[in-house]
């Protein structure tokens, strides 16, 4: 029974980091209906500000949480302003937003690569100590807590921010409908800048999250695969269906190592994705646009 | 202003890409020189290696330059980068021989990388010094037989399993041994074969067997029901970037039992990582690296590039001298000669005396070196070998 519950807080960890990543891939696709490919990148530069800022700098840790925060919304929101702005005002095809993003991502790893930062890897300062609190004979790792905590405060900030707040009401009107909103006197130019900035932000914290629990290197934006596939898994564009679909990702994906074969782990873990894709074809919490159009 | 935008950043992205083409270029060939390839890792998990192995043969290279070459004529080394893909390692072999014509190519370093230019040496018949690939298919066919053209100065897996396994079991007495492995790994799973194989006959018990891919960075899963297993020893034969996620994660999980491991592991950047989770570890390895004999290469290669130098950066010191000795015994440049002369030579390297069998390509008679970590330090205990 401790064996099954172990491998639950290892799941629910492991979900809690894709949860992170894969509300900024709703939160873009929620508006604009594409899958910034880009989010990859601007996770891997988050993790290395927080690097910098803990090993140049100096900077307390949770300074460094800020600076990289506050680094990846910038980028993020150059980035819209650089790639995908001038596709929008052209009223550019959706494929052609796709191949942006995966070559803004390609440009970000080699940038990073061909800079003197370097292809080799780096590991975070040790912050905390790798002795875990047990509870009985249940290990918690301390990052692991803290993770946790940071995913689900700032999620739950987030979701605060969409559901009550003046902006993430027009947040809302321009899901459902862009030139409606437009209509009703809402700036979608302000709004798209405010979820590239929101997405950038929770993509520096997952950076940072994710590089001291593992390590940093330019190709760390591969693990956003996988938070791309629960975000389309919980239904992309739908913030709470990513966070659900991340953490039953991260626990399907440890039950299937734990219980069955970790060989199989990624085979089973997909297969049954599709399934559900094919079932649901909006994902576990999806909206449904037909019927709000 | 945003046609300007758009193409700046294409030009930039053109750039990038041309940039990572370019990677291992070095300038025009002039005649009358002897060139040399290298291949391995300069971007990717593996850069630290590859880097050191470029880096030591490019001073070597100087050396022999500044003492006259070799027969000679100066000597000219042409690096390419197979960003640790058994495929790029192809294309770079290829274009080595044919576009640079090469007479001997060194490395790559990963085994998966030197069996798959088996073909491409062998049509073109240029000889390869595989650096620190020790899966036993990098020199012998599956029927046995030993490939033509390709060779290593590096102890095999099986012999690293089981140096592992017997000094598991023999000296320090521990019975139940849990593995973790890449699956996707063929020097993983050659490791873990022969250290299961060699173990059990001992009498010991395999408790628990789980395996990986390559690019993971969780272990929980595996490593919980490794602990349930409650093993006294863990086997991780595999690369020290997974090495120190992994024991750092076991430790996280309570698990208290001694890690042990194989060439893989030595690397600065895993102590910067887990020096905690891996005090009291023992790793399977080449050489000593505090033996007096390779103080001098230490320090030269030190002083020149301000680094520490990898276990690497030793294999290739070694597979350059047997390539420089082969070249002089057969006082010719000629690609076939030269292989021919490989296994005549033997030299004094810094991982032992190298002679090559003829029968399998492989050093013969390489004791391995047990090496215990403590306080951050590779502590050496003894040479062991086992049959």
């Amino acid at each position: 029974m401790s064996g099954f519950l172990q491998q639950v807080v290892n799941g629910l960890s492991i979900g809690s980091v894709y949860a992170l990543m894969a509300v900024g891939y709703s939160l873009v696709y929620s508006i604009m209906n594409f899958s910034n490919f880009a989010h990859g990148g601007v996770i891997m530069i988050g993790a290395y500000i927080g690097y910098f800022c803990l090993t140049l700098l100096n900077v307390p840790f949770f300074v460094a949480f800020l600076l990289s925060a506050i680094g990846s919304g910038l980028l993020a929101v150059s980035m819209e302003r650089v790639v995908y702005r001038p596709l929008r005002k052209r009223n550019a095809p959706f494929l052609y937003f796709i191949i942006s993003a995966m070559g803004a991502s390609i440009f970000l790893e080699n940038i990073v690569i061909a800079s003197p930062i370097g292809p080799t890897f780096r590991t975070y300062p040790a912050i905390f100590s790798t002795t875990p609190i047990m509870l009985g004979n249940i290990a918690l790792g301390r990052i692991d807590l803290l993770m946790f905590v940071i995913s689900t405060v700032s999620l739950a900030a987030l979701i605060y921010i969409i559901e009550k707040t003046k902006i993430g009401l027009s947040i809302r009107a321009t899901s459902y409908n862009i030139k409606g909103s437009t209509l009703m006197g809402v700036n979608v130019d302000m709004v798209i800048f405010i979820i590239f900035a929101m997405g950038g932000i929770l993509a520096g914290l997952a950076g940072m999250l994710f590089g001291m629990k593992y390590t940093v290197y330019p190709q760390i934006g591969n693990i956003t695969t996988k938070s791309f596939i629960a975000a389309v898994f919980g239904g992309l564009g739908s913030l709470q269906g990513a966070v659900v679909g991340s953490i039953l990702l991260g626990l399907i994906e440890t039950m299937v190592s734990g219980y069955f074969s970790s060989q199989y782990r990624d085979l089973i873990a997909f297969a049954l994705l599709i399934f559900v894709l094919v079932a649901k074809p909006t994902g576990l919490m999806g909206k449904n646009t037909e019927d709000k159009a | 202003m945003r046609k300007k935008v758009l193409s700046l950043v294409s030009v930039l992205l053109i750039l990038t890409m041309l940039l990572s083409a370019c990677g291992g270029k070095t300038s025009a060939p002039a005649e009358e020189t002897i060139k040399i390839g290298w291949i391995g890792s300069l971007t990717g998990d593996q850069a630290v290696w590859g880097t050191c192995e470029s880096n030591t043969i490019k001073m070597l290279i100087e050396e022999v330059n500044a003492k006259g070459g070799i027969l000679g004529k100066q000597v000219e080394g042409i690096y390419y980068d197979t960003k640790g893909d058994a495929a790029e390692a192809v294309n770079a072999t290829k274009r080595l021989i044919t576009q640079d014509g090469v007479v001997a190519i060194l490395g790559p370093n990963a085994s998966g990388q030197a069996i798959s230019i088996s073909a491409a040496l062998e049509q073109y018949k240029v000889p390869d010094i595989a650096t620190v690939a020790t899966n036993p298919k990098v020199t012998v066919n599956d029927d046995g037989t030993v490939k033509g053209y390709n060779f290593r100065v590096c102890f095999i897996d099986p012999y690293q399993g089981a140096v592992a396994a017997g000094y598991a079991y023999d000296k320090l007495g521990l019975k139940n041994a849990a593995v973790l492995y890449d699956v996707a790994s063929d020097y993983s799973q050659g490791f873990t074969e022969y250290f299961e194989k060699t173990f059990t006959e001992k009498g010991g018990k395999i408790v628990a067997k789980e395996g990986f891919k390559e690019g993971d960075v969780d272990f929980r899963p595996q490593l919980s029901k490794i602990k349930e297993a409650n093993p006294d020893v863990i086997l991780m034969p595999y690369y020290y970037k997974e090495v120190a996620l992994s024991a750092n994660q076991a430790r996280e999980l309570g698990i208290e039992a001694t890690l042990m491991g194989g060439d893989g592991w030595p690397s600065d950047q895993l102590m910067t990582m887990a020096k905690d989770a891996i005090e009291g570890s023992y790793i399977v390895n080449h050489l000593d690296f505090n033996d007096p004999e390779v103080k001098p290469l230490q320090d030269a290669y030190k002083a020149k590039y301000n680094l520490s130098m990898e276990l690497n950066g030793y294999m290739a010191n070694d597979a350059f001298l047997l390539l420089q000795a082969a070249i002089t015994a057969a006082n010719s440049t000629d690609p076939v000669k030269i292989t021919e002369a490989l296994t005549q030579v033997s030299v004094e390297g810094v991982t032992g005396t190298i002679q090559l069998s003829e029968e399998n390509h492989n050093p013969v008679g390489k004791q391995a070196a047990i090496v215990k970590i403590e306080n951050g330090g590779y502590v050496f205990q003894e040479k062991y070998g086992v049959e």
